[in-house]
C-alpha cells in the first residue's frame, strides 16, 4: 500500500494531561499520515474534548509533545482547524463571509480566499444560500458552514469534535458522504472524534480506540473498506462489531 | 432559499389607542385644574400652556428668551454632553470587557465615581469652568457615560466562548478577536447604551442648567418657580419631554438603518 510511503504528519508522544491530580490523559502517542482521515472513538466522559483541546494547542499539555511535520505545533504558524460540537457561526456574518472567516484570520489574499470560498461552497452545496445569514439557514446547514470553513484553510490538521451529533440520522448520513468527499478532493489530514461507532467505520481510514480514564489509546484498528462503504456489507459489519467490543470490553 | 417577509396589519384599535391615552390625560389634566380642584397657582391647564407655548414662540418675556433659543441651547449641551460620553464611554467598556490591563487599570476609578450623582460636581464645575457652555456640558458627559461603559463591558463579556475559541484555533490575535468578534458581539448592548445614556443626558439637561444658567429648557423650568409661574414650569417640562421623546426616535431610527440585523432577529 502507498500510504505507508506517505509522510507522517502529526506526531504525538507521550501525551499527558492533569488536571490536579486527576489524570485526564495518560501517555497517548500516535501517528497520522499525510491525508489521512483518522476517527477517534471512546466511551462517554473518556476525555475526548480534552484530548482535542491539548491536540489544538487551546490547553498546553502537562507534558509530551505535538508535532506538525516535525515541529511543535503551534495554532499562529501551522493551520489548525477544529470544528465543535456546537454551532460556532458569526451571526453578523453571510454565509459566505463565514466560510472565508477562518482564511481572513489566517492572511489569505483576498483573490484568492474568494476562489476558494466559492469552490468550496460549491462542493458542500452551499452556493444557493451563500448570502443567507446563519440564522436564515437550517441546523445541519449551519454545522456544513463550520466544516466547509475548516477545510477551506487548507489545514495541516483538521479536528472534528462530533460535528454531527446533534442532528437526525438521515442528515448525519448525508454529511458524512459530503464529509468524506471533501477530504477525498481536498486531500487534508482530519481527526475525527465521535462516540458513533458506525460513523466511525463508515468513514474513517483507521480508527483509534480510546480507553476510559486516565485515557490511552486501548486499540488501532485498519480500515480497508472500498469507497463507497455500504452499511450492510459483511466487512463493514464485522469491524463495526470489533470495535463495540473493544469498547464494551471496558464497560 | 427565498423567504418572504410576512407583514402582519395592526388593528385598527391598537393604532389608536395611543391617542386615545393623550386625549383622556390631558382632558383629565385639563378638568382638575378648570373644576378648581387644584388651584390654578399650583399647576396650569393644558390650554394655559398651550396659549403660553404659542406666546413664546415670539416673546421673550418674562424669561428673557424665544423657545426656540431655550431649546437650541439646551439641545446643544445635551448633545455635545452626550456625544462625548459616547466617544470616551463606549471604546472604555469595550476594552475593559477584553483588555484584562485596562480594565485593572480604569475599573477602581469608575466604580469610585459611578455612584456620585452627577449634580455633586456643580460646585466643582463652577470653579473650573464657570458658568458657560463647558460646566453644563461636563455634567451631562459624567451623567451619560456610566450607562456607556457598562453596556459596552458587558456586550463584551457576552461573546460566546466557542467563537473566541474558534478563533483561536485559526491562530487569532487578541487584537483581531477584540475587533472581529467582542465588538460585533457587542453591538446590540451598545445600541443600547446609546438610548439609556441619552435619556440620563437629557434629564440630567435639568440639573445642569441649574449651574446659574440664563437660557435652557432646564433654566425655563427654574425661571417658572422663582417667578411663581406655574405655567412656565410645566412648558419647561413638556418641552423637555417632548423633544427627549424626539431624540430617542431619531436615535432608534438610526440604529435601525445601521444595525439591520437587530430587527426580526430573535
Amino acid at each position: 500500500m502507498s500510504a505507508n510511503a506517505s509522510a507522517v504528519k502529526i506526531s504525538v508522544t507521550d501525551l499527558t494531561k492533569r488536571f490536579g491530580d486527576l489524570t485526564v490523559l495518560d501517555n497517548i502517542a500516535f501517528k497520522i499520515k499525510t491525508g489521512e482521515l483518522v476517527a477517534i472513538v471512546g466511551p462517554t466522559g473518556c476525555g475526548k474534548t480534552t484530548f482535542l483541546n491539548t491536540l489544538s494547542k487551546l490547553m498546553p499539555p502537562t507534558s509530551g509533545h505535538v508535532l506538525i511535520d516535525g515541529e511543535e505545533a503551534d495554532p499562529r504558524k501551522h493551520n489548525i482547524s477544529y470544528v465543535f460540537q456546537e454551532p460556532t457561526c458569526l451571526p453578523w456574518r453571510t454565509v459566505r463571509e463565514n466560510v472565508a472567516y477562518g482564511m481572513e484570520i489566517k492572511g489569505v489574499p483576498r483573490g484568492e480566499r474568494m476562489e476558494r470560498t466559492d469552490r468550496i461552497m460549491d462542493i458542500a452545496g452551499l452556493s444557493s444560500c451563500a448570502d443567507l445569514y446563519p440564522n436564515q439557514v437550517s441546523a445541519s446547514m449551519v454545522q456544513r458552514i463550520a466544516v466547509s470553513r475548516a477545510f477551506a484553510v487548507e489545514p495541516d490538521l483538521l479536528l472534528m469534535d462530533e460535528p454531527y451529533g446533534q442532528l437526525d440520522v438521515k442528515l448525519r448520513y448525508y454529511l458524512e458522504d459530503e464529509l468524506v468527499n471533501l477530504w477525498q478532493k481536498l486531500k487534508s489530514t482530519v481527526l475525527f472524534v465521535t462516540h458513533n461507532i458506525e460513523e466511525a467505520v463508515y468513514i474513517a481510514e483507521r480508527i483509534l480506540v480510546l480507553s476510559d480514564k486516565p485515557t490511552k489509546v486501548k486499540a488501532e484498528i485498519t480500515v480497508d473498506i472500498p469507497r463507497p462503504r455500504n452499511f450492510l456489507d459483511p466487512k463493514f459489519m464485522e469491524i463495526r462489531h470489533h470495535v463495540t467490543e473493544l469498547i464494551r470490553w471496558w464497560w | 432559499m427565498g423567504y418572504t417577509e410576512v407583514v402582519v396589519k395592526k388593528p385598527l384599535l391598537l393604532k389608536v389607542l395611543p391617542f386615545v391615552s393623550i386625549g383622556a390625560f390631558l382632558l383629565l389634566w385639563e378638568w382638575v385644574v378648570v373644576s378648581g380642584a387644584v388651584p390654578s397657582v399650583l399647576l396650569a391647564p393644558p390650554s394655559q400652556v398651550f396659549t403660553l407655548f404659542v406666546d413664546k414662540l415670539a416673546e421673550p418675556n418674562p424669561d428673557g428668551a424665544v423657545l426656540a433659543v431655550h431649546a437650541w441651547i439646551s439641545l446643544q449641551e445635551a448633545l455635545i454632553g452626550y456625544g462625548l460620553s459616547l466617544l470616551v464611554g463606549i471604546p472604555l467598556g469595550l476594552a475593559m470587557g477584553w483588555f484584562k490591563v485596562v480594565d485593572d487599570l480604569a475599573r477602581p476609578i469608575f466604580e469610585l465615581v459611578r455612584p456620585i450623582p452627577p449634580i455633586a460636581w456643580i460646585p466643582l464645575t463652577v470653579f473650573w469652568f464657570g458658568i458657560g457652555l463647558a460646566g453644563k456640558v461636563f455634567i451631562i458627559w459624567i451623567a451619560g457615560i456610566v450607562p456607556c461603559v457598562i453596556n459596552s463591558y458587558v456586550g463584551v463579556r457576552m461573546t460566546q466562548p466557542a467563537l473566541i475559541q474558534m478563533a483561536r484555533t485559526y491562530g487569532a490575535t487578541d487584537w483581531q478577536i477584540f475587533r472581529q468578534l467582542c465588538i460585533p458581539s457587542a453591538l446590540p448592548m451598545v445600541f443600547g447604551a446609546l438610548q439609556i445614556s441619552l435619556a440620563y443626558c437629557w434629564t440630567n439637561l435639568v440639573d445642569a442648567e441649574l449651574l446659574a444658567a440664563d437660557t435652557g429648557l432646564g433654566y425655563l423650568v427654574t425661571m417658572g418657580g422663582r417667578l411663581g409661574r406655574p405655567d412656565i414650569v410645566v412648558l419647561g417640562m413638556v418641552c423637555v419631554g417632548i423633544s427627549g421623546a424626539a431624540l430617542g426616535f431619531v436615535i432608534d431610527c438610526i440604529e435601525k438603518n445601521c444595525w439591520p440585523a437587530s430587527e426580526g432577529r430573535q
